[in-house]
This record gives C-alpha cells, sequence and structure tokens, in this order.
C-alpha cells in the first residue's frame, strides 16, 4: 500500500478545517492545515503537498495571491479552491491563474472529494496520453475519432468532436469559457458560439438535452464533462 | 415715469379746457337765440361737473375758473372785457364762481369713490385668480415661481421668495428669475424674518418686505424692490399682502401634503421592517432549531437509535441547513438589489441551458413533484445574466414546490410569441387569490400570511421581478384553467442571433 496522499487545507475558519481535516482523514488522506496564505505557501515549501485546497477568502495575502505565488515558483500541484456564491468573477480569475477546480460554500464532502480527485486524476494523465475514453454512455477514441453513445456511432461536425476532445481530455473538470475559446477559436470568438455549439453537442449526446447528465454547465463560470466513474 | 405723469396731468387740464370752451360755443349760440345770457351759467356749470367726473377736483376747479372768466368776457356787459358795470351781475358772478367750486368738490369725490370701487373690483378679481392658480399648483418650487410672477406682475417690481433652509432664510424662487441675494440684503431679510414684529422695517425706499404668516408662524418671506423710490399706495400694498396671505396658505397646504405624505412612508417602512423581522426571526429559528435538535438527538441517544432514525435525523440536519442556505441567498439577494449593487452581465444565452442548471440545483427540493420540461430546440438565444436567470428560475420552481402538494406535476415551458419568448413555470397547487395576485411580488408577502408549514422568506417572487427588470424581463402570475398557479416570463428577442458558420 502507498503512502497516504498529503492535502493542505487553507482556511482562515476553524470549524471548516476542523470537518475537513476529520472528513478527509477518514478518506486516506494526510491533512495539513494552514490558517492563512503565509503559512500556506510556508507548508507548501516544508513539505509538498499532492493536493491543496485553498479558501479564496482568506484574510492578508488572500487566496489569489497564494494561487499566484504558487504557479509562478513552477508547482503544478493541483488547486481546489472554495468560493462564496454571487462570486462568479472570483472564480472565474481563480482558475484563469491556474487553479483547478473549485466548490461554492456551502458544499457537501462528496462534491469537494469529487472534485479533488478529478484534479488529481487530470495531473496523471497528463503524463501518458490515453486512447480511449468512456463516460456514462459516451465513449470516445481519441485515435480513431469515433464517438458513441449508448452503443450508436454520433456524426460530429470536426468543430463539434475538438470541442468535445477538449472536454473528455479534462473530464470531470470544469473548463472556462476563456480557455475553451482560447483552445478551439485562437482568433477571437464570442462565448455565444461556445453556447450554440454545447446546444447542439447536447442534442446529439444527451438522452434529454433539457436536462444534461454529460455535459454540464457552471452557469457564469464554464462547462464541465461528466467524470469517468 | 415722471415724464408720462406729467403728460397725463396736462392732459386733464387741456380736457377741461376743452368742456369751458364747448360749454361758451353753446352759449354763443343760445345768444344768438336772444335767450337771456343768466341762463348761460347752467351750461358753464356742465362743463365743471363733467371735469369733475372726467378728470378728479384739481381740473374741476380749473374749469370753474375758466368758467366764471369766460363768463364775464363774453356775457356780462360791457362785453369782450373783464369789467363788471352793473352791481348785480356782480353778485350773480360771485354766487356762480362758489356753485362751481362745491360742484367741483362733489363732482371729483363722486369720481374718486368710483375709481377705488373700480380699484376693490380689480383687487378681488386678481385674489381670487391667484388663489385659483395657487390651488392648482402641486409642488413647491411651481408655487413660489408663481407667486413671485404674481407679485412682480402686479407691483412692477423684482420679486424674491426666501423659505428657512437648515436654520436659515435661501432664495427658493424668484421674477425676475434669479436665486441670490447680496449678504447684506439675505441678513436684513433674515432679520426681519426672525423679528416678526418690527413693521416698521418692512418698508424701506424702493424695498418692501411681505412676511408669509400662517397659523404656525412665518414660512418665509417675499422681498419686493422697485427701481426708483416711488411711493408704493396703502391701496396697492394692500393688495400684495393679501397675496402674501394667500401664498403663504397655500405653502402650509403643501407642507402639510408633505409631512401626510412623510408619516406615510414612515409608516409603510415601519411595517416593512416589522414584516421583515418577523419573518427572519421565524425564519432563521425554524431551521436551527431543526438542525440542533437532531444534532443533539445524535450525539445523546447514537448507541439507541436504529439505522434508519440517525439517517432521517442526518436528512433533517442536510434539508433544513440547505433551506437556512436558500433563505441566506434570498436575504443576499433582496439586498443586492435594494442596494443597487447589482451589475447584471447580459450575455446571448440559451434559456434550455440555464433552465437545466436550475432544476439541477432544485433537485433535492423537486424530488417529491415530477417535472416536466418543454423547450423548443431551436428558441434563439436570449440576452441575459445566467446566474440571475438561474436564480429566477429556482425561485420559481422552489415556490412550486412548496404550494404544490408532493406527487403533482410541475411543468416548465418555454414558447416563442412574436419578437418575445415566454418561459412559463406552471404547478397544480391551490393558485393564488385573484386578489393578491399583484401583491404576491410584494417584499415579505405571503399569499398565505397563516400557513407556517410552507414556510417561504416571502423575498422569492420579489426577487424574480427585481432581477427580470434587470434583464428588461418581466414576469406575471396567473391562475391556470385546470388549477394551480403560473408564472410567465416575458424576454424580448435580441435582433442579432449567432449563427454556426459564422465561427
Amino acid at each position: 500500500m502507498s503512502a497516504p496522499l498529503r492535502i493542505l487545507v487553507v482556511d482562515d475558519e476553524p470549524p471548516i478545517r476542523r470537518f475537513l481535516r476529520t472528513s478527509l482523514s477518514a478518506n486516506g488522506f494526510h491533512v495539513l492545515e494552514a490558517g492563512d496564505g503565509a503559512t500556506a505557501l510556508q507548508t507548501m515549501r516544508d513539505v509538498a503537498p499532492d493536493v491543496v485546497v485553498l479558501d479564496l477568502g482568506l484574510p492578508g495575502a488572500d487566496g489569489f495571491d497564494a494561487i499566484q505565488t504558487l504557479r509562478a515558483s513552477g508547482s503544478a500541484v493541483p488547486i481546489v479552491v472554495l468560493s462564496s456564491r454571487t462570486d462568479e468573477a472570483g472564480k472565474v480569475r481563480a482558475l484563469d491563474m491556474g487553479a483547478d477546480d473549485y466548490v461554492t460554500k456551502p458544499f457537501g464532502t462528496d462534491e469537494l472529494l469529487a472534485r479533488i480527485r478529478a484534479a488529481l486524476r487530470h495531473r496523471l494523465q497528463q503524463e501518458g496520453a490515453q486512447a480511449l475514453f468512456e463516460t456514462g454512455d459516451l465513449s470516445l477514441d481519441f485515435i480513431r475519432r469515433i464517438v458513441t453513445v449508448r452503443g450508436q456511432d454520433v456524426k460530429l461536425t470536426p468543430r463539434e468532436y475538438d470541442l468535445l476532445r477538449l472536454l473528455a481530455m479534462h473530464a470531470g473538470k470544469v473548463l472556462t469559457h476563456r480557455f475553451i475559446l482560447h483552445q478551439l477559436w485562437p482568433s477571437d470568438a464570442d462565448v455565444q458560439y461556445l453556447r450554440i455549439y454545447i446546444r447542439a453537442l447536447r442534442q446529439k449526446l444527451e438522452a434529454n438535452p433539457a436536462q444534461p447528465k454529460l455535459i454540464l454547465t457552471e452557469q457564469g463560470v464554464g462547462y464541465r464533462l461528466k467524470s469517468p466513474a | 415715469m415722471i415724464q408720462a405723469l406729467s403728460f397725463r396731468a396736462a392732459m386733464t387740464y387741456a380736457g377741461s379746457l376743452a368742456l369751458v370752451a364747448g360749454a361758451l360755443v353753446a352759449g354763443l349760440v343760445l345768444q344768438r337765440a336772444s335767450i337771456h345770457p343768466a341762463n348761460f351759467a347752467l351750461v358753464f356749470l356742465i362743463a365743471v361737473l363733467w371735469s369733475g367726473i372726467a378728470y378728479g377736483l384739481w381740473p374741476a376747479l380749473f374749469a370753474s375758473l375758466l368758467s366764471v372768466v369766460a363768463y364775464n368776457f363774453f356775457f356780462l356787459p360791457p362785453l369782450y372785457t373783464f369789467v363788471i358795470a352793473d352791481p348785480s351781475n356782480l353778485v350773480t358772478l360771485f354766487f356762480f364762481g362758489v356753485v362751481a367750486i362745491v360742484a367741483s368738490n362733489l363732482a371729483a369725490r363722486a369720481r374718486a369713490e368710483a375709481v377705488a370701487a373700480r380699484e376693490r373690483a380689480a383687487t378681488m378679481e386678481s385674489l381670487y385668480l391667484f388663489s385659483r392658480k395657487l390651488a392648482e399648483v402641486f409642488t413647491l418650487d411651481d408655487l413660489l415661481w408663481a407667486i413671485c410672477f404674481q407679485i412682480a406682475h402686479l407691483s412692477k417690481a423684482r420679486v424674491v421668495a426666501l423659505l428657512p433652509e437648515a436654520g436659515a432664510l435661501a432664495v427658493r424662487a424668484g421674477y425676475p428669475p434669479e436665486d441670490s441675494l447680496s449678504e447684506a440684503d439675505l441678513a436684513q431679510t433674515q432679520a426681519i424674518f426672525d423679528n416678526r414684529d418690527a413693521a416698521a422695517e418692512r418698508q424701506q425706499p424702493g424695498r418692501l418686505f411681505l412676511p408669509l404668516r400662517t397659523g404656525r408662524g412665518n414660512v418665509g418671506v417675499v422681498r419686493v424692490e422697485r427701481d426708483g423710490n416711488s411711493a408704493d399706495r396703502a391701496e396697492g400694498r394692500r393688495l400684495l399682502e393679501a397675496l402674501a396671505d394667500q401664498a403663504a396658505l397655500a405653502i402650509e397646504r403643501l407642507n402639510l401634503a408633505q409631512d401626510i405624505e412623510r408619516v406615510r412612508l414612515a409608516a409603510e417602512t415601519e411595517r416593512l421592517r416589522s414584516a421583515m423581522l418577523a419573518s427572519l426571526s421565524h425564519d432563521l429559528r425554524t431551521p436551527l432549531a431543526s438542525i440542533v435538535g437532531s444534532a443533539s438527538s445524535l450525539r445523546t441517544h447514537r448507541r439507541t437509535l436504529d439505522e434508519s432514525a440517525q439517517n432521517e435525523l442526518i436528512a433533517t440536519i442536510e434539508e433544513e441547513a440547505a433551506r437556512l442556505h436558500r433563505f441566506i441567498v434570498n436575504l443576499l439577494d433582496m439586498t443586492r438589489l435594494e442596494s443597487g449593487a447589482l451589475a447584471p452581465t447580459l450575455e446571448l444565452v440559451d434559456v434550455s441551458d440555464v433552465a437545466g442548471t436550475a432544476l439541477r440545483r432544485a433537485a433535492e427540493i423537486l424530488r417529491e413533484h415530477a417535472v416536466e420540461i418543454d423547450m423548443p430546440p431551436d428558441l434563439p438565444l436570449l440576452k441575459l445574466d445566467p446566474v440571475l436567470f438561474e436564480q429566477v428560475l429556482f425561485n420559481l420552481l422552489d415556490n412550486a414546490a412548496k404550494y404544490a402538494p408532493g406527487g403533482t406535476r410541475i411543468a416548465v415551458r418555454a414558447r416563442r410569441m412574436g419578437q418575445a419568448v415566454h418561459i412559463e413555470v406552471a404547478d397544480r397547487g391551490p393558485g393564488i387569490p385573484p386578489d393578491r395576485m399583484e401583491r404576491i411580488f410584494d417584499k415579505f408577502y405571503r399569499a398565505q400570511p397563516a400557513d407556517k408549514q410552507r414556510a417561504g422568506t416571502g423575498l422569492g417572487l420579489a426577487i424574480c421581478r427585481g432581477f427580470l427588470a434587470s434583464m428588461d424581463g418581466a414576469i406575471a402570475a396567473r391562475n391556470r384553467a385546470e388549477g394551480g398557479a403560473a408564472f410567465a416570463i416575458t424576454l424580448p428577442i435580441p435582433a442579432r442571433q449567432p449563427a454556426l458558420d459564422a465561427a
């Protein structure tokens, strides 16, 4: 059995740290804690944790500064951000600065664990490229460019395929509008085109396009493809 | 002004002269007809009386003098001299003179009374017109302007109205439009306003101060300033004072109306505040009580409770915490709306996408209801803030789940209607009492206030209306023919729609 993954929890609220410590330990993580950005950065240097859970509303050197400092120092450690509702702009900013994902307070442990696992899995995937992707009813053959839903081949336009492939490569992880647009439409394009392509993809892939189960919208932030398993 | 006055005076004397000349011509004609000259005195008296009535005392006396001289010169022997031969004629001339002077006086007095009566009538007329004009005015600024205009018009002077503001008089209106007085003038006016008995000070050469007095004291001052030192007539000043009294009453009327409005607003604010406190304490305490109670049960009786009982308590904690969260979200949204901090980011958005995320968020609340979604795949994109619109749909779904009994169907439909899209959330609950159809969008209003079971915040629909208004949208409620309530959102379709091949 390998050593437990080290997780650094950065939040200035002791009750939040307490419940995260309990829940994450119960799920096999070795939990480290920090109450502010400076302590967090110090712990990062000393211990080099495997994943960071970071509150955006830290006092002093706030969460954004911590993300920036970490990424500037070359660290690729997965970061899951804790944010408040009504702060879509803050979420997008943190993601654009290099955070991997976010959960909105209040959140359940299941949700946070799913985000942490998706972020960790994504780091591992990048090391060895995958030939086949499967989630729910959807499977995607990256080499032969074949998409099937519930056993049926689906015809996608090249642009639709590129969009789906991008989402699949980051499955389970939220992708901001800006990131997707930058990857698919290097010349400038508006988010409204993205919305049209998402609608078209849902109509081809979802059992009920009005209640999508595969391509999920994070309102005001971006899109997330359902994570495998 | 003085030249014009002396010209008018000269004209009255010329008129008297003309009247006497007329009498003389008539006398000469009668002389040809061999009528005795003693009778001609009466002809001259007509000229004197006429002068008195038409021009007043002094022109009449002038006419008397002219008549005596002319009568002597033309009709008393020796003719065409100022000599009087017969002593009896001297007596006649003397009495003629006396009668003429007395007649002048009488005629002039009659004239003065007629003039005064006409002026009184004119005064009454202008007071009446003025009070009618004041009654039609509803703002203080319009009222003050009307007062200044009227007084300036009547007294041919510059007029400013001053009202106390924050303890000191300030110019509020003027005619001709003027909005400032010199420091010295202001201080002087202030002194007169403060010391309301100093009547002597109120009138100074070329200046008149009219206090605006009401039963509750002075409400302001009107300052009248004339060019030159022309004296006011007492009659004119009385008219101005009467106008000032009417103006004061009108100002008081407006002040009272404002006071009543302030009291009404304060009462409304108070009503909202107490409704909010009632809502807050109830809606915060109820879920907290459930959470605290469930958690302490779990701690104390963990060993004796079976697994399903434990799960029940845990579910209660989760659900009630979620309810508390929804309540706080509503409070925050309402605060954002009211503080004007709401800055919608309008983008072209797929409404069915937003409906999808709203349903995902509301899934837990809606687990006892069957939700039916009907959205055509070719709906145009709408200009919306997706986050705010998701909250609108969420609040409507939350509302439907609260009022419609479990097991019933909730429908979410969208349709294109001309240049707009209608999105409707319809339930099979008890519907809305018709007389409350509009009030349900008010803050802290609940269709069934006594119904504690459907504890809501009384904010959800008010937020829907506020958020939609910020996105050019509208919302209306109706009862469905088949039973239940329906909330219909209307949003305009933007002119430009993106096309797939444009990318």
